[in-house]
């Protein structure tokens, strides 16, 4: 008897999946039944609004866009700190121990990218020099936040939607700058430097090239990136946007590099948008660890890790037995989604 | 005398707040919920507003958001005993997040110090 479904492994995370493919079920069934965002009150206040910044701290980023002649925003995409962060900026803290019990002080940088000075617009409406601008932003924020060693990972994501956790629904983006490196961080550098003790590669560039070999589960290509549905794929039409050039961390991405991530990100965006129903979901960076304190347990961190982007739709609960296992089940063969995103 | 609405749902805080913030010298009015206080700003106007988040009807982030179609440039303070709702980005509508405590110092210090830019 042929079984429903197959496990399968993912070589970053380490993490095993099982694939359960509901034959009844086509990639487009898993369009989700449309979750009402918080309605606008009254005159429609909103904090990241043109003409409200005001009510946001004082910006510690911003760029100008085109002049339209409406003089509305003197702001295209514009950085502020989180107005009342759960961290704040510090010196490295000092961890205190009692038996099994591990603490420090809550030191960090809670920062919000606000993408466009329109509600209404997400990333996936706005045209490619917008999308490069936003880019660009992220880059200069990451470069600053590298500056200060004593946060030893820098956590950039972007959640849309009320089902991905989106509290407002005007375009914005997060970054975290955290004092330690989280599990799930060290879980794929861990695998990359096994694999890299091992064959002397980066598991990264060898899970794109084998992704690019057998080319079923690739949903875009261009010139710097590939978008593509992983071999192990968690979630249905989870994508992940890898650069085809090694590199640990965003903040070292080429001009050119960002023009062709915005054309990329643009194209699966609107994708999803397009044939899912405009899903709620969220955008992770994953990346390097600060060199300066990821070197004490990886000496070749440089080259074992290799950031990407992951775009997560919502379509799908975690329920007990993911949260029970760490295993996963997905309904969507990454291959169909794959093909589904490309046709 | 600079006016303060206080938003509050508990009886015994609401009379507390009252007390304690009289004795700081304010003029102190009290509303149980949400549509109470929006009733209240209708027709009279304060210099500074005490909301509690969690109360029966409307909650205190959608009154703010309200009273931000009416009257903008008014402080805020939301006052609750909940951390979570700094994840929520509608809180910056308001001016101070102050977590519910035995004592009433950093309310009324946040108070002062809004009222006096």
């Amino acid at each position: 008897m042929t079984s429903p479904s197959e496990l399968r492994k993912d070589a970053v995370s380490g993490r095993w999946v099982i694939i359960a493919s509901d034959r009844s079920k086509r990639p487009d069934d898993f369009r989700p039944a449309k979750t009402a965002e918080r309605p606008r009150v009254s005159s429609a206040f909103c904090p990241f609004c043109a003409g409200n910044e005001a009510k946001t701290p004082p910006q510690i980023f911003a760029l100008a866009g085109p002049d339209d002649g409406s003089g509305r925003a003197p702001w295209r995409v514009r950085v502020v700190p989180n107005k009342f962060p759960a961290v704040s900026r510090g010196d490295a803290p000092a961890r205190t121990k009692s038996g099994l019990f591990e603490s420090m002080p809550g030191i960090g940088v809670h920062e919000v990218v606000i993408e466009s000075p329109d509600h209404d617009r997400e990333m996936a409406d706005l045209p490619t020099d917008h999308i490069r601008d936003i880019l660009t932003t992220y880059q200069a924020r990451l470069q600053s936040l590298e500056t200060e060693p004593q946060y030893a990972y820098v956590q950039l994501f972007k959640n849309k939607g009320m089902d991905a956790g989106a509290s407002l629904s005007h375009p914005h983006t997060q970054i975290v700058a955290l004092p330690i490196i989280p599990k799930r961080v060290k879980e794929e550098i861990y695998n990359s430097d096994r694999f890299f003790r091992k064959t002397g590669e980066c598991l990264f560039c060898r899970a794109l090239a084998e992704e690019l070999g057998a080319g079923e589960r690739i949903v875009l290509k261009n010139e710097h990136f590939a978008a593509f549905e992983p071999f192990a794929s968690r979630f249905p039409f989870e994508t992940r946007i890898f650069p085809l050039r090694h590199a640990p961390h965003f903040s070292g991405a080429r001009p050119e590099e960002l023009a062709a991530l915005a054309e990329t990100l643009s194209a699966v965006l609107s994708k999803l948008k397009a044939l899912l129903g405009d899903p709620s979901y969220n955008l992770v960076l994953h990346q390097s660890p600060h060199p300066a304190r990821a070197r004490r347990h990886w000496p070749e961190i440089e080259r074992i890790a290799h950031w990407y982007l992951e775009i997560i739709p919502v379509l799908t609960h975690v329920a007990g037995f993911e949260w029970g296992t760490g295993f996963y089940i997905n309904p969507v063969v990454p291959e169909s989604a794959a093909k589904f995103l490309r046709e | 005398m600079k006016r303060i609405l206080i938003v509050e749902d508990e009886e015994a805080l609401c009379l507390l707040y009252e007390e304690e913030l009289s004795g700081e010298g304010y003029d102190v009015t009290t509303a149980r919920d949400a549509e109470q206080a929006l009733e209240i700003l209708k027709g009279e106007r304060f210099d500074l507003i005490v909301t509690d988040i969690r109360m029966p009807g409307r909650d205190g982030v959608e009154l703010i958001t309200q009273i931000m179609g009416l009257r903008k440039e008014i402080p805020i303070v939301i006052n609750t005993a909940y951390q979570s709702y700094r994840d929520d980005f509608m809180t910056w509508a308001a001016d101070a997040y102050v977590i519910k405590s035995s004592s009433l110092d950093e309310l009324k210090a946040r108070i002062r110090e809004l009222l006096a830019r």
